[in-house]
C-alpha cells in the first residue's frame, strides 16, 4: 500500500479544498460526534487529530473530563509538537471516555458514535479518533492506550489502531491515567501512513525520562502462535469469522500453532489493580484550583472545598479512584498491588518467551460490535472482560496493531497482531502485507481530492 | 468490604457520593474485589515486581536550577492574585 500522506503532500489541491473539508467534517461530525471542537483555520498540510487527553497549545484539553472543562494548555504534547513541525496540520481534538476509563466510548458527554451504524459504538477509550480516521479519506489520528484503547475502537470502526512499545513515544504532554501502562499510539487507513507518522513522533525526549532511545528490530520468523485461552474468551461468531483470517494468514506463507499459556487469564485482574492504583494518584491532582473547573468558594472548609471539587468527575473516575485508593492500602497492599506487579513480570516472562519466536494473533475483541443500549446495561466486571484479548499486550507493553479483516452484516471485525518489545516494524510490515489482498472499507471519504 | 470502610476511603479520596450513587458503588466495588481476589488462588513465590514493562535507563537531569520560562502560561488556568495563585484556605 501506498502513503496516502505522501500522495497527498504531493498533489495540486483545489482552491477551497480546507473550507470544504471542515464544512463537510462539521455537517458529519453533528451525528457521529467525533470531534470536541474543529479547527476552522487550517490552511496547509495534513490533517491530523488528537485525542482529547493530549495537549495542544490554546485548545481547550477536557480528557473527556468535565473537571477538566475550561483547561487551556499553555504548551503542545511532544508528538503534537512534533507533527506540526513536519507538514502536518492540527484538525481537532477527538472524544473519548473519561481519562480513558472505558471500552466502548460511553462514559463521557460526548459520545462517538459508529460511522459503519449509528446505533453501535465506536469502541474506547480513543472512540473519536478511530471514528475521525474511518471518516476522512486524509487524516491520521494521536491516540493513547493504557489497557487497549486504541485497539478496540480501531477494530469496531474498521482503522489500523498501532500500539507501539512502551516507551517508544514521549508521554509529555498526555493528561496522565496510569503511567506505567500509558502508550500514546496512532490510527490511520493504512499500515504505511502508521509508518510514517511513527517515524516522525518516536524517539527520546528529555521532558519523558521513560521514553528510551530504542534500538528497533525488524523480525518476521514467518509463525503465528495462537493462545488458546483467549480463543476460548472469544464469542463463536467472531472465532468463526477468525478462522478463516487464519487460513488466510497459512495462505501467505505462515506456520501456525496453537499455544496455551499458563498466567495469561491474570492479566486483566492484575491490569486493573495496577492501572487503578496508577490513575488513584494521577487524579489526586484535579482538586478545583489549579486545572480546568474552578471552585471559586475559597472561603469553604479545606478538606471540603476539595470533595466538593471532585464531585466534578464521572461515577467510573469515582469507582476507579477509590479502588485505586483500596488496592494501595498499607493492609492490603501485597495482595493486591504488589500481586499485580508480580504477575506482570510473569506474563512478560511467559509472552516474551513465545514471542521470540514468532507472533501472536488474536481477534481484537471478543465479541461483534454491541449497539449502544447493550453496551449500556453491562455492569463493571462485564466490561473490563471485554478487555481480555487488548490487555496482555499492553499490560506487557507489546507492540501490536489492529487491523481489519472482515465485514459480517456490514460491521468491520479487527484482528490484533503482537510483537516482541522493540519489533514494531514487523508489525507494521506484517499490516502491510495484508493490505496488499484484502481491500478496507469506508462509509464516508470526506476530504476526497477528486 | 464494609460500609465503614468504604466511608474511609471516600474521605481519604475527597470523594462525595449521593445515597443513590453511594449504594450502586458499593456493590461494584463488592464484585470487582471479588474479581481481584482470583489473584490470590496462585502463588508468585519470590518473582520480581515490574514497576515498567521495559528497563527504563536512569536518565536524570542533572542538580542545575533552571529558569521557567512559561510562567505566564501556568498562570493562564488559575485565580491569580499579583503574581500568586489564588486556593482554599487552610
Amino acid at each position: 500500500m501506498s502513503s496516502s500522506i505522501k500522495e497527498f503532500l504531493s498533489k495540486e489541491k483545489p482552491e477551497g479544498y480546507y473550507k470544504k473539508l471542515v464544512n463537510e467534517l462539521s455537517e458529519a461530525n453533528k451525528q457521529l460526534g467525533a470531534f470536541l471542537n474543529i479547527n476552522e483555520t487550517i490552511k496547509n498540510g495534513f490533517p491530523f487529530s488528537a485525542k482529547d487527553n493530549l495537549c495542544v497549545r490554546d485548545v481547550e484539553t477536557k480528557a473527556g473530563s468535565e473537571i477538566l472543562a475550561g483547561y487551556i494548555p499553555p504548551f503542545n504534547a511532544t508528538c503534537v509538537e512534533r507533527l506540526s513541525n513536519n507538514k502536518f496540520s492540527f484538525l481537532g481534538k477527538t472524544s473519548m471516555d473519561e481519562f480513558g476509563f472505558g471500552s466502548f466510548g460511553l462514559n463521557t458527554t460526548c459520545v462517538a458514535k459508529n460511522p459503519f451504524d449509528t446505533a453501535y459504538v465506536a469502541g474506547g477509550s480513543s472512540s473519536g479518533a478511530a471514528v475521525a480516521t474511518s471518516i476522512l479519506k486524509y487524516h491520521a489520528a494521536l491516540a493513547e492506550s493504557t489497557g487497549g484503547s486504541i485497539s478496540n475502537p480501531a477494530a469496531f470502526c474498521g482503522v489500523v489502531g498501532f500500539t507501539p512499545t512502551y516507551g517508544a513515544i514521549s508521554r509529555y504532554g498526555l493528561v496522565d491515567y496510569a503511567n506505567s501502562l500509558d502508550k500514546i499510539g496512532i490510527m490511520a487507513r493504512s499500515a504505511e501512513d502508521v509508518r510514517t507518522v511513527f517515524d516522525i513522533v518516536k524517539g527520546p525526549d528529555s521532558y519523558d525520562s521513560t521514553c528510551v532511545d530504542m534500538k528497533f528490530t525488524n523480525i518476521n520468523n514467518k509463525k503465528i502462535f495462537l493462545i488458546k485461552q483467549l480463543l476460548d474468551a472469544t464469542d463463536e461468531k467472531v472465532r468463526s469469522e477468525f478462522d478463516k483470517l487464519v487460513s488466510k494468514i497459512r495462505e501467505m506463507g505462515y506456520s501456525v500453532e496453537e499455544k496455551s499459556l499458563e498466567f495469561i487469564e491474570k492479566a486483566i485482574p492484575a491490569y486493573y489493580i495496577i492501572s487503578m492504583a496508577e490513575a488513584s494518584t494521577n487524579l489526586a491532582k484535579y482538586n478545583g484550583y489549579k486545572y480546568g473547573f474552578k471552585n471559586e468558594n475559597f472561603s469553604e472548609e479545606y478538606n471540603r472545598f476539595f470533595t466538593e471539587s471532585r464531585s466534578k468527575f464521572g461515577v467510573e473516575a469515582k469507582r476507579r479512584v477509590v479502588l485505586g485508593t483500596f488496592v494501595r492500602s498499607a493492609s492490603v497492599k501485597e495482595k493486591y498491588y504488589r500481586k499485580a506487579l508480580k504477575v506482570r513480570s510473569l506474563l512478560i516472562r511467559e509472552i516474551g518467551e513465545l514471542l521470540k519466536n514468532g507472533f501472536i494473533l488474536t481477534p481484537t475483541m471478543p465479541i461483534t460490535t454491541p449497539k449502544i443500549e447493550k453496551a449500556v446495561s453491562l455492569t463493571p466486571v462485564e466490561s473490563y472482560r471485554m478487555d481480555v484479548l487488548t490487555i496482555p499486550p499492553s499490560i506487557c507493553g507489546f507492540p501490536h496493531v489492529s487491523f481489519p479483516y472482515s465485514y459480517p452484516n456490514g460491521m468491520p471485525l479487527g484482528a490484533q497482531i503482537i510483537s516482541n518489545h522493540f519489533n514494531d516494524y514487523a508489525l507494521l510490515d506484517f499490516v502491510n502485507s495484508w493490505e496488499t489482498s484484502f481491500r478496507y472499507k469506508f462509509k464516508y471519504n470526506i476530504g476526497d481530492i477528486r | 468490604m464494609d460500609a465503614n470502610e468504604f466511608d474511609r476511603l471516600l474521605k481519604v479520596c475527597r470523594i462525595s457520593l449521593s445515597h443513590d450513587e453511594k449504594g450502586r458503588i458499593i456493590n461494584d466495588i463488592e464484585e470487582i474485589i471479588k474479581y481481584f481476589n482470583t489473584l490470590n488462588e496462585f502463588e508468585t513465590g519470590n518473582t520480581s515486581e515490574s514497576y515498567h514493562a521495559i528497563r527504563i535507563p536512569e536518565r536524570l537531569r542533572q542538580d542545575k536550577v533552571e529558569a521557567f520560562q512559561n510562567i505566564n502560561g501556568i498562570l493562564k488556568n488559575t485565580k491569580t492574585y499579583r503574581f500568586y495563585v489564588v486556593g482554599p484556605k487552610i
